[in-house]
C-alpha cells in the first residue's frame, strides 16, 4: 500500500542532517537508498513524519584511498561496489559480498551506510565489515566526527551506537596485504533472501591478523578469535563439534538448527579462503 | 504537500504533481497511465514492478517520487529503438517465456540488464540474476532460454555486453600459516538470557532475572497492574476493572513504530506468588494484531533481600507486523527490554521513578511482552 504521508527533506550537509534527526525524536528518519526502509514504509510498519534523504550530501558517494585504508562514502550503492567502482582493501571480498546482497535492482539503490545503520542482524555488511576490522565514521550535529570500530557499532537487532544527532558518513576499511585470504559464505533459503547464517573469515599472514565472524545470530555479529586462530595456524577450519561447542558457549540464545547452520557457514568460509593451503 | 517532478519516461518529457510518499510505480500507473508496470508485493521482493531508471533496473515500489526528479525512466511500454529489447521480446515469445504475463514487464527489465552486464551468461548466472523476479507460471525454463538465446545471437555477431563488470581478482596464490596476534579487545556480545522457541505457531520467550528487593515487595508491585505498568517501557494502563484491564503500549524497533491498544484479564495467586495475564490488541494504523499470555512467578533470590523473577511469554502476531516476526531477532531484544523493565522495577521499588519510556525502543514482538505485562498487572 501507499506509505503514510511524510515530508521529504534534503539536508545541505551532514551536521544539518544530524540536527534534524535529533530534533525529530524518532519521528524523523534518514533515508539512504530506502531499500530496507521502503518496504517498512509501504507496510506502514514505519510511519515517520519526515525523511532525510542524505544520498546527495557532499562526499557521501565518494570512495577514497589512503596508504593504510580504503574509505567508502556511506551513500555508495552496493551495485557500485559489486562492479569494482571502489578500491579494494582486500582482493575481491567487497565485490563478492556486495554482489550477494538482495537483487541487482535493490543493489542499484541500496547503500552501504544505509545497510549498516539499519542494523539488520541478517544483513551482509555488518558481518563482512566486522571481519575486515572496519570502522564507521559518524558526524554529529556540530560537525564533530568520530570513528566507531565495527564490534562496538551494532548493539543488537536494529540498534546501533549512533547518538541521536549522528549520521554515518563513511566506512574506513584497513588495507590488507596481497597475501591476505578471505572467505564469505551465507546460507539462504533462496538467493537474495535474508541469510539464515553467515560465516566470514579473513586472515592476513603479513599483519598476523585473523578474524572469524558469525552473522545472522539475531543480534550483532559474533567474533570468535579462537576459531580464527585455529584456522590461521593449521590452514583448515576447526571441527564442526568444536565450532558448535564454541557457539553454544557464546552466551547467545541460538537454536540447535541455527548453531548447525552457523557452524557449516564458518567451515565453508574457511575452506573457501584456504582451499589450496 | 505535493511537489511537481520532472522526468523523461520512454523518451517523453513528463511532469507529475505528487506527494513525497508517491511511489515511482504510482507515478507511472496513476499519473502517466502507464499500467504495464505491475505492483504486487510492494516490498521489493517480487520484482514485478522493476523498471529502468537512468539505465539501471530499480524497484518502482520502493523508489519514491522525490528520487525520480530529473530521472530517465524506461517502462515496458518504452525501450523504443533498443534492438536488444526487441530481440528479448521476440525471444520471450518464441521460448514461451511467459504464461499469465504478470511478471513479464519486470522480467524483461531484468533480462535487459543481464544482457547488458554479461557477455556470455550461463544458465546458473541467469538463474542467479533472476532470483529477484518471481514467476509462478513458467518455472523459468523459457525465460532462461530466451535470455541465453539473445546473448548467443549477439555473441555470434561478435557483439559484447555494454557494461560488463571487471573480473573479480583472484586470491593470493600462497598462504603461509601463522600464529595470529592476540585479538583486539572487543566488547563481549550482549548475552541473551532469554530462551526463545516456536511452539505450535506461537513464539515463546522464557527469561529469569533478579531484582534487588525481597519477594514480598516485588510481588506487591507485580500483583497490582497500576504499580507495575509504569515500569513497562512505552506502556500506558488506561483502566482496571476487577480482573479486566485496558491499556496501550507504544513500541519502537528500529524504524518500526506501533501503538497497540487492547484489553485483557489477569489473575494472581498470592500464596504461590504466581500470576498470569492474557491480552489482545491491535495497531489500527499498521493493521497488525497480537494476542499473548504472560506467566510470571516471583521466588526468593540468593539472599533474603533479592528476588528471582521468572517470566514466560507466549504470543502470536497477525497482519503486517507478522512479516517481520523473525523469532531469532527476539532474544536480543527481549534481553534489552527486560533489562530496562528490571531496572525500572528496581528504581520504582527503591522509591524512584521509571526512566522515561520515550527513550526506549521496544521490539515488535516484544511489545507483546510489555503489553502483556502492562496489561496484566
Amino acid at each position: 500500500m501507499k506509505p503514510a504521508a511524510f515530508e521529504m527533506v534534503r539536508p545541505a550537509d551532514a551536521p544539518e542532517a544530524g540536527r534534524a534527526l535529533a530534533a525529530g525524536d524518532g519521528a524523523v528518519k534518514v533515508m539512504a537508498g530506502g531499500q530496507s526502509l521502503g518496504p517498512m514504509l509501504n507496510l506502514r510498519l514505519a510511519r515517520p513524519e519526515r525523511l532525510l534523504d542524505i544520498t546527495a550530501l557532499p562526499g557521501l558517494s565518494d570512495c577514497r584511498e589512503t596508504a593504510s585504508h580504503v574509505e567508502i562514502g556511506a551513500a555508495v550503492t552496493h551495485a557500485r561496489i559489486e562492479d569494482g567502482d571502489c578500491p579494494e582493501p582486500i582482493a575481491g571480498m567487497l565485490r563478492h559480498v556486495a554482489g550477494g546482497i538482495a537483487y541487482r535492482a535493490v543493489r542499484n539503490r541500496g547503500t552501504i551506510g544505509g545497510s549498516l545503520c539499519h542494523a539488520d542482524p541478517a544483513a551482509d555488511w555488518v558481518t563482512a565489515l566486522t571481519a575486515l576490522g572496519a570502522g564507521v565514521v559518524a558526524t554529529d550535529g556540530t560537525g564533530a566526527t568520530r570513528e566507531i570500530p565495527m564490534p562496538a557499532f551494532m548493539l543488537g537487532a536494529y540498534r546501533t551506537a549512533l547518538r541521536p544527532d549522528e549520521i554515518v558518513t563513511a566506512i574506513r576499511i584497513p588495507r590488507h596485504s596481497p597475501a591476505a585470504r578471505w572467505g564469505y559464505h551465507k546460507i539462504c533459503r533462496k538467493v537474495g533472501e535474508f541469510a539464515d547464517a553467515i560465516g566470514a573469515f579473513v586472515a592476513d599472514p603479513e599483519t598476523r591478523i585473523c578474524r572469524a565472524v558469525f552473522g545472522s545470530t539475531g543480534g550483532a555479529p559474533l567474533l570468535l578469535p579462537d576459531l580464527a586462530a585455529h584456522a590461521a595456524r593449521t590452514g583448515s577450519p576447526a571441527g564442526l563439534t568444536t565450532v558448535k561447542t564454541a557457539l553454544e558457549h557464546s552466551g547467545l540464545s541460538l537454536s540447535a538448527v541455527k548453531i548447525h547452520q552457523l557452524a557449516v557457514a564458518h567451515r565453508r568460509a574457511v575452506e573457501e579462503a584456504l582451499a589450496d593451503v | 504537500m505535493s511537489d511537481t517532478i520532472r522526468l523523461t519516461v520512454n523518451g517523453e518529457d513528463c511532469t507529475a504533481t505528487v506527494p513525497p510518499r508517491a511511489q515511482l510505480a504510482e507515478v507511472l500507473r496513476d499519473h502517466l497511465d502507464l499500467t504495464g508496470t505491475h505492483l504486487a508485493c510492494e516490498q521489493g521482493v517480487c520484482g514485478a514492478c522493476t523498471v529502468m531508471m537512468n539505465g539501471k533496473p530499480v524497484r518502482s515500489c520502493i523508489t519514491y517520487a522525490h528520487a525520480c526528479d530529473g530521472a530517465v525512466i524506461e517502462t515496458i511500454e518504452g525501450h523504443r529503438g533498443d534492438p536488444v529489447m526487441d530481440r528479448l521480446r521476440d525471444a520471450f515469445s518464441r521460448h514461451h517465456a511467459l504464461q499469465c504475463g504478470f511478471c513479464t514487464p519486470g522480467m524483461l527489465a531484468t533480462a535487459r540488464d543481464i544482457v547488458a552486464r554479461f557477455d556470455d551468461p550461463d544458465e546458473a548466472t541467469i538463474r542467479h540474476e533472476l532470483s529477484g523476479n518471481l514467476c509462478r507460471c513458467t518455472g523459468y525454463v523459457g525465460i532462461v532460454a530466451a535470455i541465453r538465446d539473445v546473448a548467443g545471437q549477439r555473441r555470434t555477431e561478435g557483439g559484447r555486453a555494454e557494461r560488463p563488470a571487471p573480473a573479480i581478482p583472484a586470491r593470493s596464490r600462497s598462504f603461509t600459516r601463522f600464529d595470529p596476534l592476540p585479538p583486539e579487545a572487543t566488547p563481549a556480545p550482549a548475552a541473551a538470557a532469554a530462551r526463545v522457541s516456536d511452539e505450535g505457531g506461537a513464539t515463546v520467550v522464557r527469561r529469569d532475572f533478579t531484582l534487588n528487593h525481597p519477594p514480598e515487595t516485588v510481588w506487591a508491585l507485580f500483583r497490582d497492574p497500576r504499580s507495575v505498568a509504569p515500569c513497562i517501557p512505552g506502556a500506558t494502563l488506561e483502566s482496571v476493572d476487577g480482573d479486566r484491564f485496558q491499556g496501550s503500549v507504544e513500541i519502537r524497533f528500529g524504524p518500526i513504530r506501533a501503538r497497540f491498544g487492547g484489553h485483557g484479564t489477569f489473575r494472581n495467586d498470592d500464596t504461590t506468588r504466581e500470576g498470569a495475564i492474557s491480552g489482545q490488541g491491535d495497531d489500527k494504523l499498521g493493521k497488525s494484531r497480537v494476542r499473548g499470555d504472560l506467566g510470571y512467578a516471583i521466588a526468593p533470590g540468593t539472599d533474603a533481600a533479592t528476588s528471582q523473577v521468572r517470566v514466560e511469554l507466549r504470543f502470536g502476531i497477525e497482519g503486517m507486523l507478522a512479516q517481520f516476526n523473525r523469532p531469532e531477532l527476539v532474544a536480543g531484544f527481549v534481553d534489552y527490554i527486560l533489562a530496562q523493565f528490571a531496572a525500572n522495577c528496581d528504581a520504582v521499588l527503591a522509591g524512584g521513578a521509571a526512566a522515561p519510556a520515550r527513550r526506549l525502543s521496544v521490539f515488535a514482538m516484544l511489545w507483546a511482552v510489555l503489553k502483556a505485562r502492562l496489561k496484566g498487572r
